[in-house]
């Protein structure tokens, strides 16, 4: 790519940036850190249904900011404000232990502004009515949070059961944390049920037998098939779906099939350099919009899968349409619109996305944008997505969560990375827990990793070594977003594990 | 009357101009008569004058001040995209103009709820057990993909003229993850919801959609009698404890932590269902009885459904179709 079009780290302002100098948008730098408690108030007024509405902040409180706006913020105030948060950085780090996650109302940008909010009143954090509906779970995360040392093992405990009672605006970080691999509680549970099927399968076994006259036994003597017998290949360590046979949360019976047509889907959305054609666009500016983009997944609360979807369509996109630079943004508002209807349950409303980006377009823009994405997509969403496959490979390889959540980290990083939008995404989650796998010294890829993923370590190595290059690259300070996010206790801070310099491949 | 139109595909929206789209109009479809009204449009009989086929036309109106494309068409219109499968309905196409989408879906002539009502007399027990078997082929397929339905009933199941059974209606459907995450519990029309459900739960898996589909097999087996026409909440969870018999933390761990959990009055286990379903075989009552379990963890999946011995006699022809 032409050097020229790249717009490096002593940024000018440039004609995106005019764009927000000219209407006068506010950005996030100027004004996030100093929320004084009226305006704290007004968060948790609003009670209306849709969630993002909720937890919107008011006007005045500002969380949005322009996500290429960034190349001007940065000029002036960067210097005050970086000092600012690594002041804040630090504090956190030291006084913070287990911070209750008591902000659960979509503010929890960055853990900067956590601790701001923590250091400045304890009162806040009891928001009134507007709230009941989260409040149970945010007991539970205080609980959760407050224990100390072995933190996995505590947090494994509660999981479950804030999984079942999370209700969409509990906090991000505790939905981050879902898919442990191993739970106390839904272990005991499904030892419970499991033995049920394996009391009852014996009177009635098969279903194929002819059930004797037209007696019924009581309800719960009625059972599913027992597991089938998988065949391994040799030197794989476990049947994951066949341990979980009883637990249905799991899919145990389709999981393999699904993945693997997952897999087989990859081809349909493959996605090739497109910088060369997109005159007006950078790979820079692409890194400050998934930077902005995954901003936006924090504050609004979003799933990953649903970050991860919008990243694929913003890409699938700029593959098939050339943009101009003032167009870059609204498309990844109307892909994270588009994401969000796909897999939420409440999705923000539009007006928030609107917000997001400082007013700088109009709802019909959004919704025109919104039917040329869906256009482009010929209205499919089903985007295989490394995500996905992630949580699933880390369950086959049993890995703990911390470590999980550096794979986790390590691909939501690359997410920013223009260098990897080609790779398939079956591989990129293998990358990434083999690059993690590597960072914790755990050892090497595994028949068992081999047969469950249907990689052997060559077919990705140049993924890994991708990645691990993404992640040595100097780090910029207007891409800070994903490192901020998890440098945070309750994403075991992984963003500060150590790099590898050399790969055991 | 002709309505539809075809627009440009992949254009930047700032390069076009509001009504560029309807100067490019092709008539394709002439409109014959109103059907219905679906979850988020009206649903039209038309023909393609291309083809002179018949098809089924969704009208979504997309209003300026909306919120763009209503969540639920988009993902019906994103999955169905996806499934591609004789037991599921097939949407042909998407067309967009300014103020609203328009899904060409093929054509049936009725739903099974319509069927019921133009039956004379009593159904056909083959025919019960053909539908209830492309009812599970078509979920076992949508399972496979990871979608769940999630608003199986009468009226959503489609019925075409040589007795194809397909499910329609992808309205409230969504693609779920694995481990399952946290959905709506604001899910599937209340007799065909089932208890986990009804007591709020919102971690849920393809087993929610397996409840329904043991309510139509009765429904089906009774020529349109409900099972379970519960008036609220609490009289469909009645309704169905006095037929299966309360659950209790013995035969449903951890029932107590459903969110909406409630006590019941501890109802015996009756005759009720096999009674409540005097046409089934013996084969048929249990497969019933497998697919009706309180505890979701333990209902039967719509593959293993179809290898229980009830289809042991089964037509070859709806067996073996490959259902492309």
């Amino acid at each position: 790519m032409a050097p020229s079009k790249v717009l490096t780290g002593q940024p000018k302002p440039t004609a995106i940036s005019g764009v927000v100098t000219r209407r006068g948008l506010a950005t996030r730098q100027n004004k996030e850190f100093i929320p004084d408690a009226s305006q704290k108030q007004n968060l948790f007024k609003d009670t209306r249904i849709k969630r993002k509405a909720d937890a919107s902040p008011t006007k005045d409180k500002v969380t949005k900011r322009y996500a290429l706006g960034n190349i001007t913020n940065a000029i002036g105030k960067t210097i005050s404000t970086q000092i600012q948060d690594a002041k804040k950085v630090a504090k956190k780090v030291t006084s913070q232990p287990a911070k209750p996650l008591t902000q659960t109302t979509a503010n929890t940008r960055t853990l900067d502004k956590i601790v701001t909010c923590k250091q400045e009143n304890i009162p806040q954090s009891k928001p009134k009515q507007s709230v009941t509906r989260a409040k149970p779970q945010l007991k539970k995360e205080e609980e959760k949070t407050e224990i100390p040392a072995p933190v996995i093992k505590a947090l494994n405990a509660v999981r479950r059961s804030i999984e079942v009672e999370k209700s969409d605006e509990s906090s991000l970080y505790v939905s981050a944390l879902e898919s442990l691999p191993e739970e106390s509680k839904r272990l005991s549970r499904t030892s419970k049920d499991s033995a049920k099927i394996e009391a009852v399968v014996k009177p009635n076994n098969a279903l194929n037998q002819e059930p004797e006259g037209e007696k019924s036994g009581p309800n719960d003597r009625i059972n599913r098939n027992p597991c089938p017998v998988r065949k391994l290949p040799p030197g794989v360590s476990w049947d994951l779906d066949a341990e979980n046979w009883a637990d249905h949360f799991q899919v145990p019976q389709y999981a393999m099939d699904i993945f693997e047509y997952l897999k087989n889907r990859e081809k349909l959305f493959v996605i090739t350099d497109y910088m060369e054609r997109q005159v007006c666009l950078s790979k820079w500016m692409r890194s400050l919009l998934v930077d902005w983009m995954v901003a936006v997944q924090e504050s609004f609360e979003l799933n990953h899968e649903t970050l991860y979807l919008a990243v694929k369509l913003v890409d699938l996109y700029l593959t098939k349409v050339t943009v101009g630079k003032e167009t870059l943004q609204l498309l990844g508002a109307a892909s994270l619109f588009i994401a969000s209807k796909f897999d939420e349950r409440i999705p923000p409303m539009i007006e928030d996305f609107l917000y997001i980006c400082d007013g700088a377009y109009t709802h019909r823009e959004l919704t025109r944008m919104e039917i040329n994405v869906l256009k482009v997509m010929d209205f499919d969403l089903g985007i295989p997505l490394s995500y996905r496959f992630l949580r699933r490979y880390a369950r086959c390889a049993k890995v703990s969560m911390p470590t999980l959540t550096l794979a986790r980290y390590i691909l939501e990083y690359s997410l920013m990375d223009y260098a990897t939008i080609s790779f398939s995404d079956s591989k990129m989650a293998a990358a990434a827990l083999f690059l993690a796998l590597q960072m914790k010294d755990l050892g090497a890829w595994t028949t068992t990793l081999e047969y469950y993923t249907g990689y052997k370590l060559k077919d990705f190595a140049d993924i890994v070594n991708v990645l691990n290059e993404g992640l040595h690259r100097k780090q910029k300070e207007a891409l800070s977003t994903v490192r901020n996010k998890y440098s945070h206790k309750i994403f075991f801070e992984v963003a500060k594990v150590a790099l590898k310099d050399k790969l055991e491949m | 009357m002709l309505d539809f139109c075809q627009c440009t595909r992949i254009l930047p929206a700032r390069h076009r101009r509001r009504d560029r789209s309807n100067r490019n109009i092709m008539q394709k479809y002439e409109k014959l008569e109103k059907i219905g009204e679906g979850t988020y449009g009206t649903v039209f009989k038309a023909k393609n004058l291309e083809t002179q086929e018949i098809v089924a036309l969704k009208r979504v109106r997309l209003d300026d001040d909306d919120e763009g494309v209503p969540s639920s068409a988009l993902r019906e219109i994103c999955l169905l995209k996806e499934l591609k499968h004789k037991n599921i309905v097939r949407l042909y196409d998407v067309l967009h103009s300014d103020k609203k989408l328009t899904l060409v879906f093929e054509h049936c002539d009725q739903d099974l709820k319509k069927y019921f009502d133009s039956l004379y007399g009593e159904i056909d027990p083959d025919v019960v057990k053909s539908f209830l078997f492309q009812l599970l082929r078509g979920l076992a397929f949508c399972h496979s993909r990871n979608v769940l339905h999630r608003d199986l009933k009468p009226q959503n199941l489609l019925i075409n003229k040589n007795d194809e059974l397909k499910l329609a209606d992808f309205g409230l459907a969504r693609a779920f993850g694995i481990p399952v995450k946290c959905y709506s519990a604001e899910v599937v029309t209340l007799w065909y919801r089932p208890p986990d459900v009804l007591f709020g739960a919102k971690l849920y898996t393809t087993s929610i959609d397996m409840w329904s589909a043991g309510c139509i097999f009765a429904e089906l087996s009774n020529s349109g009698r409900p099972l379970f026409p519960g008036s609220d909440g609490d009289d469909q969870l009645k309704r169905i404890f006095k037929m299966l018999g309360t659950p209790t933390e013995e035969t449903w761990p951890d029932i107590s932590t459903l969110p909406d959990y409630r006590a019941f009055p501890q109802y015996h286990l009756t005759p009720g269902l096999t009674q409540a379903c005097p046409k089934l075989t013996a084969r048929g009552k249990d497969l019933l009885q497998r697919l009706l379990v309180c505890n979701p963890a333990l209902r039967l999946s719509a593959e293993e459904a179809m290898a229980h011995s009830y289809f042991n006699d089964l037509d070859p022809a709806i067996r073996n179709d490959r259902c492309q």
